[in-house]
């Protein structure tokens, strides 16, 4: 029987890193939920099917996004929730429904967003707060203040929808392509491509390998740290934008699933919680998962709580699997 | 690692605690300015002092809190977080709801039963981190998960009803006797501080690689650690379904962040290796102290969370700088 | 030389033998089949240059590491260890170079750690703990450590004076000690050779390492001598240059590269002044073509001040100027930009990304030069560090590979090679050839006079005396945070440099 570590080393060989290996398990544990589920609820795998769990999943990837930046210089950002739930009730009561007021409305609403994220990107790399003090400080920060000018909801703009323009172009669909698939395929792109071929990129993976070694061969780990917190903050706004847009009103609490969601789609995507390893393509391929997984889930009508519950042990049976990886090499 | 200059005076006792122990000094300066701020705010708005039905229920109320705080402390002591608080508690107070009536010995006998789960969950989280060698963060917020599930399964609606004998040997109404417990959990941090298991988990998060040269059996300390904290999570359930008077399978989901705010307020290092524990304690009251300034100033309630993410952030930056200003002395 | 004593104690049954062991990391042997034995109621040292295995030879026998083949022996029999505490079981303590202490903690909780005393009810009393620690280290003839101090608190040579205290405590029957005198002043190495007199008469193993030949002819009974991973030969007596051949394998003047002609006394970084956390009032001039060195005991200043040069510390006092003009320097990207590098102590946490390939590393200081507006040109990237990969004989020279699998050596020469991309015109070394194979260190030798001779300033910082007296044209000493002494080559040895260092108020009377 062969060891692990021996097959690993064979694998290297042929170019597939455990890096690369881990994105590949994802893909493929997207792909067997799809089997299975299949099997259990026959019709799962169909077209239809298989686009309205990608186009959920297309959210959490957004989120995962941020998360994905931040966790791989060894951070995290728990102000995920209220940052998207603030971003997508400041839509509705800035734009009042209106396309008019959209290209304002957006501005204003992603850069919210940006500033959460600037905040908590000084605080963690300029005052050395923890990351898990100064997201956790947000995310009340921006609850407080989003109850507080809303009146908890019951101010008159709140009941609201999104603008048009933005409901359409989540709904919409260029040759029977959802909108919101497209707008999520063109970000894998785009982030792949920094994280993969830009000095950021390979700024922010040194800083995650070693913030030392970084800071002394040049590089401005603070300024590159809070800089990936600002983009958390935008990608999270975001997503708020485009949920809002998805179902027309926005709503309290619509934020909250996200956070676990976000950073169980980095962990499945083998991005590694210290810093320094992973990449976005195994986090889309991780949130697709997930989502998938819920799916099957809902389809079994399986309960509330049980869902809980095979959530949490295949998270668990997910990790033990990277894990012995890790612990025999 | 610094210059030692000859020291013409030896520092006295009072000086080192100073100097180690900052972090408790601050939490308790703290509670103190905290309840004298509240005195101020309540005399201004009664035109009295804070009588004993405030105390009373001030003192109830944190009750859960000093617990969960304290249980979480010793994770964070073993240099580890713990997310399934939360869960932990929902499981408790669901149990606690539906089982906890007839006679005397058999809530007894049920109260001991839920502290014995509450440490097999820690000790199912103690093994995976401490055998399975996983992260902590993931761990918890999958194990959190299923805890929740669980609780609900118990549990689906809130109800259920606590004994007003229960409730009053617990969390008595009229007067503040669950200062005992307080003092209680008092004892138990200090047992804690002079035993080998205590002495074993603060080693371990000083430096793993040195606490095992120094024979320290780093794995049963890390389980360990989990272990109790998932005993004073518990014990934390029972507590809140006491002063609830009935059971609410996710009353209990706050408590998780809320106990890394005690820990943080208390001055304990989220590092690990070094704090107090009386300092959570301290942090547990200012967390309820400031929720009661809120409201005895008149604050529109909805604002509250923006409030305490403030003065959270407030705190570790003027501690950070404190601390760097004493240890410069 | 002391002669071997006779008569004291029984020779028949050695108290330690290291029979043939072999120990690898990564591809480079760092044993080869050594072996060697102590005695009882003897002082054993082993000699060796920087990189010839005596701290790995330590490791293995005190149970940090274990051994890829070969055998440990205690009393004669054959031992497994699996740690450092399956060695204390046998009796066998160890001081290692990277110290144990718990650094949040007491002194006293470090003393005493799982042997502390109980109250009646059970619990540990801190009180009495106190007391226990005090009269421990006062039993030993340490006076300026209070055992109350927090160990994060106290400076290396105390630490490295409770670490020693901590394990004597503990009535060893054999002591290890790997490098123990490298931070201690003049009087705490005399306190130390004290206990092991101690030691000796109590009929105990002492064993311990050195690279400093005065402190092993004072107080080793015998010594024996490795190369290259392998033991040269064992002595009772034998003189110090037939010693430090047998160490080097090679004639004394031939070991090191003639230094290049000082041709101009240009000067390229000029420091006035300089004060900070471990810096007192330093002024030194880097001229072009010159090597200079700094030398002293460890955790006097030199760290912190090669950082403040780097821009990598805070400086609260003094200034820098470069080629003549004041340049200031709040982070190492502003030295980077003035021409200065940096290539630190410890490669593994201060230097490279490990699990990163080698290009990556190579390439980390130099990102603007194979980028085009943000964008990684490729071909550019594995250009360069592929010119570099050659120039430096860096192996294997596969580019991809992760720089965790290369050889100490070759780690090394990935991090000079990154700085030789930044074509920096001032260059500070710090103990770049510690733990490196001797072939490697010869490589850096040559390239450091390479460098020297191109016009550049070179500044090192050697933990090895002889390496500073052997490469350098002047040499600075450091003590306390001061400069202390200016030598000036030729004719500086290793004693001058030693002698200039040691002399400083110490914990012990």
């Amino acid at each position: 029987m062969p060891r692990a570590s021996d097959i690993s080393r064979s694998l290297d060989r042929l170019g597939l890193t455990r890096d690369r290996r881990r994105i590949v398990y994802a893909y493929l544990a997207a792909i067997t939920l799809f089997v299975v589920g299949d099997i259990v609820h026959p019709g799962f795998a169909r077209l239809d099917s298989v686009t309205a769990v990608l186009t959920v999943a297309s959210f959490v990837g957004l989120v995962a996004v941020g998360q994905t930046f931040v966790v791989l210089v060894g951070g995290i950002d728990l102000s995920v929730p209220w940052v998207l739930n603030g971003a997508a009730i400041l839509l509705v009561t800035t734009s009042l429904g209106r396309d008019s007021l959209s290209p304002y409305a957006l501005l204003v609403t992603l850069g919210m967003g940006a500033a959460a994220g600037a905040v908590n990107g000084f605080a963690i790399a300029f005052l050395d707060v923890p990351a898990v003090v100064m997201t956790l400080a947000m995310d009340g920060i921006v609850e407080g203040l989003t109850l507080g000018l809303s009146g908890g909801m019951t101010c008159r703009a709140c009941a609201s929808y999104a603008p048009p323009v933005v409901q359409d172009a989540v709904h919409g669909s260029v040759f029977g392509v959802p909108a919101a698939l497209i707008l999520w395929f063109v970000v894998i792109v785009v982030v792949s491509f920094i994280l993969s071929f830009t000095t950021f990129g390979r700024k922010a993976y040194a800083i995650g390998n070693n913030p030392l070694a970084s800071y002394l061969a040049g590089v401005n780990v603070r300024l590159v740290t809070a800089f990936l917190y600002v983009l958390s903050g935008l990608f999270a706004a975001l997503a708020g934008v485009l949920l809002v847009g998805f179902g027309g009103q926005a709503s309290l609490g619509m934020g909250s699933p996200y956070l676990f969601q976000s950073i169980a789609a980095v962990v499945i995507g083998g991005v590694y919680m210290l810093g320094g390893r992973g990449h976005y393509l195994g986090v889309a391929a991780g949130a697709v998962t997930l989502v998938a997984l819920v799916s099957v889930l809902l389809a079994m009508n399986m309960p509330d709580y049980g869902r809980n519950i095979i959530y949490g042990i295949v998270i668990l049976l997910l990790l033990l699997l990277y894990g012995r990886e890790e612990r025999e090499e | 690692m610094s210059i030692e200059a000859t020291v013409a005076r030896p520092p006295t006792r009072i000086a080192y605690f100073l100097g180690q122990n900052a972090g408790l000094v601050l939490a308790l300066s703290m509670l103190a300015i905290a309840i004298i701020v509240y005195c101020a705010v309540y005399w201004f708005a009664q035109a009295a002092l804070p009588g004993n039905f405030e105390i009373t229920s001030t003192v109830n109320n944190t009750m859960p809190l000093v617990l969960a705080g304290m249980g979480q402390a010793f994770v964070v002591m073993s240099r580890g977080l713990d997310l399934s608080v939360g869960g932990v508690i929902d499981l408790s107070n669901a149990l606690a709801a539906v089982e906890l009536h007839g006679d005397v010995a058999r809530m007894v006998g049920w109260s001991a039963l839920v502290l014995l789960i509450g440490a097999a969950l820690g000790l199912v989280n103690g093994l995976l981190v401490g055998i399975g060698r996983l992260q902590p963060i993931l761990v918890t917020l999958a194990t959190l998960s299923v805890y929740q599930g669980l609780a609900i399964r118990v549990l689906p609606q809130p109800g259920g009803s606590i004994p007003p004998a229960y409730t009053s040997a617990l969390v008595n109404p009229n007067q503040p006797y669950a200062l005992g417990f307080v003092l209680l959990v008092g004892l138990v941090w200090w047992a804690f501080r002079r035993s080998r298991t205590g002495v074993s988990i603060i080693a371990l998060g000083n430096d793993e690689m040195a606490a095992r040269a120094n024979g320290v059996d780093t794995v049963r300390a890390r389980v360990t650690a989990f272990a109790l904290s998932g005993f004073m999570s518990a014990a934390a359930g029972l507590f809140l379904a006491a002063t609830a008077t009935a059971g609410d399978a996710t009353t209990g989901n706050g408590y998780t962040l809320t106990s890394i705010v005690a820990v943080v307020l208390g001055g304990m290092n989220l590092f690990g290796g070094r704090g107090s524990g009386i300092g959570v304690i301290a942090g547990a009251f200012v967390t309820t102290m400031i929720v009661n300034i809120l409201f005895f100033s008149n604050i529109d309630p909805l604002y509250q969370s923006f409030y305490e993410g403030v003065f959270l952030v407030a705190v570790v930056v003027l501690s950070a700088l404190i601390g760097g200003l004493l240890r410069r002395r | 030389m002391r002669p071997a004593r006779d008569g004291i104690s029984e020779p028949s049954r050695p108290a330690i033998e290291a029979i043939r062991l072999s120990k690898a990391f990564g591809g480079v042997r760092a044993l080869d089949g050594a072996s060697f034995s102590a005695r009882r109621g003897e002082v054993h040292a082993l000699v060796g240059e920087n990189g010839a295995g005596k701290s790995t030879l330590i490791k293995l026998l005190g149970g940090r590491l274990r051994p890829d083949s070969g055998e440990v022996r205690v009393l004669g029999q054959a031992v497994e260890l699996s740690g450092p505490s399956s060695a204390h079981k046998f009796g066998v303590w160890t001081v290692f170079q990277e110290l144990t202490l718990l650094p949040w903690m007491t002194v006293a909780e470090n003393l005493l750690i799982l042997r502390e005393p109980r109250g009646p009810l059970g619990f540990i009393d801190r009180r009495r703990m106190v007391e226990e620690a005090r009269a421990i280290l006062a039993d030993m003839g340490v006076n300026g450590i209070d055992p109350r101090a927090l160990i994060d608190d106290l400076s290396l040579a105390k630490r490295q004076t409770v670490e020693i205290a901590r394990a004597i405590a503990r009535k060893p029957d054999a002591l290890l000690l790997d490098e123990p005198t490298s931070s201690l002043g003049e009087s705490e190495v005399d306190w130390l050779f004290g206990l092991i007199h101690q030691l000796r008469a109590q009929a105990k193993c002492v064993i311990f390492t050195s690279h400093r030949w005065n402190e092993v002819a004072k107080i080793a009974d015998r010594i024996t001598i490795f190369r290259n991973g392998r033991d040269i030969g064992t002595f009772s007596e034998i003189d110090e240059s037939h010693a430090v051949s047998l160490m080097t394998g090679q004639r004394l003047d031939a070991r090191y590269p003639n230094r290049p002609p000082l041709e101009e006394a240009r000067p390229m970084l000029e420091a006035r002044g300089i004060s900070g956390p471990g810096v007192i009032d330093v002024s030194l001039t880097l001229h072009a073509h010159e090597i200079l060195g700094v030398g002293g005991l460890a955790g006097h200043g030199h760290r912190e001040l090669f950082f403040s040069l780097f821009g990598a510390r805070p400086t609260t006092g003094g200034e820098i100027l470069i080629g003549g003009r004041r340049a200031r320097m709040k982070s190492p990207r502003d030295a980077v930009r003035f021409g200065v590098a940096l290539v630190p102590e410890d490669r593994k946490t201060e230097g490279l990304l490990l699990p990163m390939p080698v290009g990556v590393n190579l390439t980390l200081a130099v990102l603007r030069r194979i980028s085009a507006i943000g964008v990684l040109r490729n071909g550019r990237e594995r250009r360069l560090a592929g010119e570099m990969v050659d120039a430096l004989n860096i192996r294997p020279p596969d580019l991809r590979h992760p720089v965790g699998t290369l050889s100490g050596g070759n780690q090394q020469k990935v991090l000079l090679a990154r700085w030789l991309l930044a074509d920096s015109r001032i260059v500070l070394l710090y103990d770049v050839t510690r733990g490196v194979d001797i072939a490697t260190k010869h490589e850096i030798y040559d390239l450091t006079m390479r460098l020297a001779g191109e016009g550049r300033a070179v500044l090192i910082y050697s933990s090895d005396a002889e390496e500073l007296a052997h490469l350098c044209h002047r040499v600075l000493v450091m003590r306390e945070g001061r400069i202390a002494a200016e030598l000036e080559a030729p004719g500086v040895t290793a004693e001058d440099i030693v002698s200039a260092a040691v002399r400083e108020p110490s914990v012990v009377d």
